[in-house]
């Protein structure tokens, strides 16, 4: 008994051994872009070469990349605020068409509902990605080539988020939107007032996908909004790669900008993120 | 509730409530739905319908000499067809799905595994391994490009430090595939890990215990308990990142561009290349239309899968 617990205890050390080196490789990186971030440029490539607790851990921190990349002529600021406002429009008008949807799919019964929800499963089976190059055509043709409208229009309607919300909205007891019917209200005032407010954590969920996705969005925006006017974010980083020692420390800075984004939106709403997905997979 | 299932079924409401539901039903006007479902819809069918039928049509175009447009029929897909390159950028494809999408699920689900079983600080830990899913993939290109720079890198710093010789990792013909495999599954893990915990937090506890009475060892509880249990979601995240990876594009586009020598042509690269780079939008739809016919089918697929297990669970 006491060499099978003793076993037990061992097995259980090598498994948060395992744990720990696995957390540390999927850490570093991360580390290591926000800590070069903060170091001068010259400094950041001297310390790989030469593996030292420097490495690590640096002894001089400098706010000088931050403030070159938000002083002009860098277009930094204007990548951000493009991306903020094109992910913000996004997120709350994609909120509203989406749940309407949602909540007809839920709620209603009429004649066509089997094969429109199966053109809103496919559409969100089929990724964005692989549409890009005729998307790209199509916007060009409706002359909307290289203007906030191309990058806002095709992330509107998106199947995942109306299957969350039909999916959520189909699990509440029909006796609340009855009650409401009875007293009066109209469809409208029941989505409104009942179904939207129940619907928190989808509503949560939605803004922060639909968000998330114009922020880490690359193909797209590197094919139809590439100039400095409308560039979003992650097109504006990967302009400044070059090879030149000095911006080197800007590149760091504007990629820890974002990165930090995304990543404190996900660690504040992780529980609901992660229960979406999921039940986006096989609920 | 199954993915396509309660659509057909209006209400989800149990047999004996049909009245009630009926009557309930009856105060919704003819045109409330569409009216509902009307700017979803139209988003989807102009966004996300329509450019497939643009990439179909538009793949049988082509340009004359004077810039005009016009009908070649299947010239662009003869052309792909003669044209060594665009086989072996296919195969290449192929290739790069057979050995990066076994490994992400392999590797997701070694991690579920081991951060399965709630003990002291496993939040912390299941945390670290989604983070770098947040990290864009322009980030995450740009980042493992510098990590595994050949000769500023951190890896081969540290590689130096343990006397092992420096690696060319993405600037060497056998090592840049490898290396955008690393970077991807770096990224993806997380994502599909997610998965898969949840598929092992619905297998009933009662039946390892019962096997554990058994006297079941722990690698026969994970052959005849969790495999088979787990069939579901594995197959879930197979298809999932498959159509994934059959659309890497931005590594690819940022690091290696294609090279070197053609090692890491992948096929969306090759349709960007054509269309931005040789300005041939009809064979750059061509080779669009091919990887949207090669998805449809992974979507046929996944939707028969669901359709399967709809039935088996009545």
């Amino acid at each position: 008994m006491a060499s099978g617990r003793r076993r037990a205890v061992l097995v259980q050390l090598l498994r948060y051994l395992l744990m720990i080196l696995i957390a540390l490789l999927m850490f570093l990186p991360i580390y290591w872009l926000l800590i070069s971030s903060v170091q001068p440029a010259k400094t950041i490539f001297k310390f790989t070469r030469d593996i030292t607790w420097d490495t690590f851990i640096p002894r001089v921190l400098t706010w000088e990349n931050y403030q070159y990349i938000f002083t002009p002529p860098s277009n930094f600021p204007r990548a951000l605020f493009n991306t903020l406002f094109v992910g913000g429009t996004t997120a709350v008008f994609g909120l509203l068409i989406n749940s309407l949807a949602g909540f007809a799919f839920a709620i209603f019964d009429f004649k066509g509902k089997s094969i429109l929800f199966a053109v809103v499963l496919a559409t969100f089976m089929m990724p964005f990605e692989s549409i890009v190059i005729p998307l790209y055509v199509l916007i060009k043709g409706m002359g909307l080539f290289d203007t906030y409208q191309a990058l806002i229009f095709p992330a509107l309607a998106n199947g995942l988020i109306i299957f969350l919300f039909r999916q959520f909205l189909a699990g509440i007891p029909r006796g609340l939107f009855e009650a409401a019917l009875v007293d009066g209200a109209s469809w409208l005032q029941v989505y409104c007032r009942i179904a939207l407010p129940l619907a928190w954590p989808v509503i949560v969920t939605a803004l922060l996908m639909m968000f998330n996705q114009i922020w880490e969005s690359f193909f797209w925006p590197l094919v139809a909004a590439p100039t400095p006017e409308h560039v979003l974010i992650q097109i504006e980083i990967v302009r400044n790669i070059n090879f030149d020692e000095a911006i080197w420390g800007r590149l760091f800075a504007s990629s820890a900008v974002a990165t930090l984004v995304p990543m404190v939106l996900f660690l504040s709403m992780q529980k609901y993120y992660v229960r979406s997905i999921v039940s986006s997979a096989f609920k | 509730m199954p993915a396509t299932g309660s659509a057909s079924r209006p209400l989800d409401l149990p047999e004996v409530e049909e009245d009630a539901a009926g009557d309930f039903m009856r105060t919704q006007s003819r045109v409330t739905p569409y009216l509902f479902i009307l700017p979803a819809l139209l988003g989807l069918i102009a966004f996300r319908i329509a450019p497939i039928g643009v990439s179909l049509v538009g793949s049988l175009t082509g340009q004359t000499l004077m810039g005009e447009t016009r009908f070649v029929w299947l010239k662009n897909y003869l052309d792909l067809v003669a044209n060594p390159a665009f086989w072996s950028s296919l195969g290449l494809t192929l290739i790069f799905n057979l050995l990066i999408n076994p490994f992400q699920i392999a590797v997701a689900l070694a991690l579920a595994l081991l951060v399965f079983r709630r003990t002291r600080g496993i939040d912390l830990i299941r945390t670290t391994y989604f983070l770098p899913m947040t990290v864009s993939i322009g980030v995450a290109s740009i980042l493992w490009n510098l990590l595994l720079d050949p000769s500023l890198g951190l890896v081969n710093g540290i590689f130096r430090k343990l006397g092992i010789p420096p690696q060319p990792f993405f600037t060497g013909a056998s090592q840049a595939m490898p290396s955008l495999i690393w970077l991807a599954t770096w990224k993806g893990v997380g994502y599909w890990m997610i998965f898969l915990l949840a598929g092992l937090n619905d297998i009933p506890h009662l039946l390892y215990e019962a096997a554990e009475i058994d006297g079941a060892r722990s690698f026969a509880r994970f052959r005849y308990i969790t495999l088979p249990l787990m069939k579901r979601p594995i197959a879930f995240v197979l298809v999932a990142d498959t159509v994934a990876n059959f659309l890497f594009f931005a590594p690819v586009y940022l690091i290696t561009r294609g090279g070197p020598m053609g090692a890491t042509n992948l096929l969306m690269f090759t349709a960007y290349q054509s269309a931005f780079t040789y300005g041939n939008m009809g064979r750059s739809l061509a080779i669009s239309t091919t990887i949207l016919l090669i998805i449809a089918a992974f979507a046929c697929v996944e939707l028969k899968f669901f359709r399967a297990e709809e039935q088996s669970y009545g």
